[in-house]
């Protein structure tokens, strides 16, 4: 069934490229702006936020922003490569509390030292699960991947909460504020600046990953796995690589959220972060990188907006609101505003553009 | 010896309630394909319907007959209405199973508060052997779910039912060709497995307390015993639950509780990873 919509996509596909390049190039400059207006209004929209909030609600964004990264991390694993990883919370969490022991016990608070240090320890968390999950002769099962992810979380959260150099239940309170130089980054404002700064920089660079011919390879390992294999590609290899990178991200995010926040706890490490984060990017939209933004903000802030009179039964609306996405809204909610066309990205376009320019 | 004999009945009886949980999990997982992440929560409802019977006044016996049958309901219909959507992408299954498990987890919060509720056990006491006392209701535990266990392998391997359950689950184009209604099939063995999970759930919340988050603590470790028991078959996942189940009550008595817990996951993930069909593979029942 797949390889049946596989082929059907590929024959629309072929078809509007053809029809397009033929006849209507004006035609499509237009109807591929959306994306670019969406993420230039969500930036926008980021950059001013701060100058209306209060200073409670930019405390609030700023953490917003860092769930946002890390929801990044997670649509380039799934959204892209189509990986479930049930564990992403692993690389976020235990950045988390590396970064926390760095500042508790050898003192490191310097910006320039702790989030290299998050970034590298989520990197080679990834790369140790990712390779050891997603390598070898067998190729392995989608199931498998997710279960094996799900379980590293649960047994790091265990782990975390049995350990009493980690701090057992209670995690490790008051990490010391990120410093650079003599500055010190408390929460507020410029966390929230310096916060946006790293999302932005990390969404280009993911945007250029998306969109090279890496991400292309990805997105077709999504669609179809064996008919990238039987390109060439070594399936086992990309998806490693991928997933190492989103560790990385994730880590980065872990990191930001424990100086954020000031403490660590076993949560973020366990089920309850890795599933908060796939209710993100399900809701904005996987396969997008500004909808995995747009789904953390969305649930984070409705969240944050229902908690004082509805908190109990935020969840239960979670829970139906996700199943309606699942049912009804495949690709989140971001599918409102975004073609199909547009999801995927224009790589034939463009090459075959050039190709007939000269 | 007697602290041995009580090892080996601690053992023995929290390796029957993973078996008992995982059952369920099992015969969904091997026969429709799906890794229901809403197979906890089946457990919770069980045990809050017995409770429910117990807070109510009615003997907690009556609470432990209905819950696997009207947990089997909700499965049926739950079924029905939205896992049938899922069969063809299984990890869309596990997502729209774990919106569903979300919803009747809170709302089973939202009725019973963050409280720890406890249900009395429906044979109180103990049974001595000599000088050594066991629980007489762990004891029950283990009489029931050995009888479960054989019920089901009666059930699937000996009645005409199973047999069109096992045909459905070979292939279903030919079970259908055959006359063989795949849609109720589905539903059924759905309904089933929902049942055990509700039976489970029923009997352990007097040894574990009722509370939000019972069922999610079973949930992972029911997985993995799937997977190293090997989905596709019957015996595959009873067989993993009990290796899983007997691991992780054993290994703590052998070294700290932590490394322990940790360790059962990650012998459980190797050995996935170094034979995916399971410990007892192939198809059968």
């Amino acid at each position: 069934m797949g390889a049946a919509k596989q082929a059907v996509h590929a024959d629309v596909g072929d078809e509007t490229d053809v029809s397009v390049t033929e006849s209507a190039p004006i035609k499509r400059s237009s109807v591929r702006k959306v994306l670019p207006i969406v993420e230039g209004v969500v930036l926008i929209a980021a950059l001013l936020a701060p100058l209306v909030l209060q200073d409670y609600l930019t405390v609030f964004a700023t953490r917003v922003i860092i769930l946002a990264l890390f929801a990044l991390s997670f649509d380039l694993v799934w959204g892209y490569a189509g990986i479930m990883s049930f564990g992403q919370a692993l690389f976020f969490g235990s950045a988390g509390y590396g970064v926390a022991l760095l500042a508790r016990d050898l003192d490191i608070t310097n910006i320039l030292l702790v989030l290299p240090a998050g970034t590298i320890i989520g990197l080679t968390f990834a790369l140790l699960l990712g390779g050891f999950l997603l390598l070898g002769r067998h190729p392995s099962s989608v199931i498998f991947v997710s279960l094996g992810t799900l379980t590293g979380s649960y047994a790091a959260d265990r782990l975390a909460r049995g350990w009493y150099y980690l701090g057992g239940q209670n995690g490790i309170p008051s990490i010391s504020s990120m410093t650079l130089g003599g500055y010190e980054f408390s929460e507020g404002p410029a966390f929230y600046y310096l916060v946006l700064g790293i999302l932005v920089v990390v969404y280009l660079l993911c945007r250029f990953l998306v969109r090279s011919q890496f991400g292309l390879a990805l997105a077709g390992l999504r669609e179809n796995e064996q008919r990238i294999a039987f390109f060439g590609y070594k399936a086992q290899h990309l998806k490693a690589i991928i997933f190492a990178i989103g560790g990385a991200i994730a880590g980065l995010a872990g990191s930001l959220y424990a100086f954020h926040e000031g403490f660590v706890w076993p949560n973020m490490v366990g089920v309850v972060v890795s599933t908060q984060v796939v209710l993100y990017v399900l809701f904005g939209g996987s396969g997008t990188l500004i909808g995995a933004v747009i789904g953390a903000v969305i649930v984070e802030g409705v969240s944050f907006w229902l908690s004082d009179n509805y908190r109990d039964i935020w969840p239960i609306i979670l829970g139906l609101l996700l199943l309606l996405v699942i049912l009804f809204r495949p690709l989140g909610l971001i599918s409102f505003v975004l073609g199909e066309r547009e999801r995927v990205g224009s790589f034939g376009a463009t090459r075959k553009e050039k190709q007939n320019a000269p | 010896m007697t602290n041995a004999f009580v090892a080996a009945f601690e053992i023995l009886s929290f390796g029957a309630i993973i078996v008992l949980i995982v059952l369920g999990l099992g015969i969904i997982a091997s026969m429709m394909g799906i890794f229901n992440f809403a197979q906890g929560e089946f457990v919770l409802l069980g045990a809050y319907i017995t409770y429910l019977a117990y807070a109510k006044g009615l003997p907690i016996w009556t609470g432990m007959v209905a819950a696997p049958f009207l947990v089997g309901a909700l499965g049926f219909v739950l079924e029905a209405l939205i896992i049938r959507r899922f069969y063809a992408a299984p990890i869309v299954a596990m997502l729209g199973t774990y919106a569903l498990g979300l919803i009747i987890r809170e709302s089973v919060r939202g009725l019973i508060g963050g409280f720890y509720l406890t249900v009395p056990e429906p044979i109180g006491g103990s049974i001595d052997i000599g000088s050594m006392h066991i629980s007489a209701w762990r004891f029950t535990i283990i009489v029931i779910t050995l009888l479960v266990m054989v019920g089901c392998y009666l059930l699937l391997s000996r009645t005409s039912f199973g047999l069109r359950m096992r045909a459905t689950l070979e292939n279903p184009s030919l079970a259908r060709a055959s006359g063989i209604s795949t849609p109720l099939m589905y539903g059924a063995t759905f309904a089933f497995g929902s049942a055990l999970a509700g039976l489970a759930g029923a009997l352990i919340v007097p040894v574990f307390s009722l509370y939000a988050d019972l069922g999610i603590r079973f949930l992972i470790q029911g997985f993995v015993a799937v997977m190293v028991g090997g989905v596709g078959s019957f015996i595959g996942p009873v067989a993993g639950a009990g290796v899983i189940g007997t691991l992780s009550a054993a290994l703590p008595w052998v070294m700290a509780p932590v490394v322990a817990d940790v360790l059962v996951f990650v012998l459980a993930i190797a050995f996935i990873k170094f034979r995916p069909q399971g410990l007892i593979a192939g198809k059968g029942v």
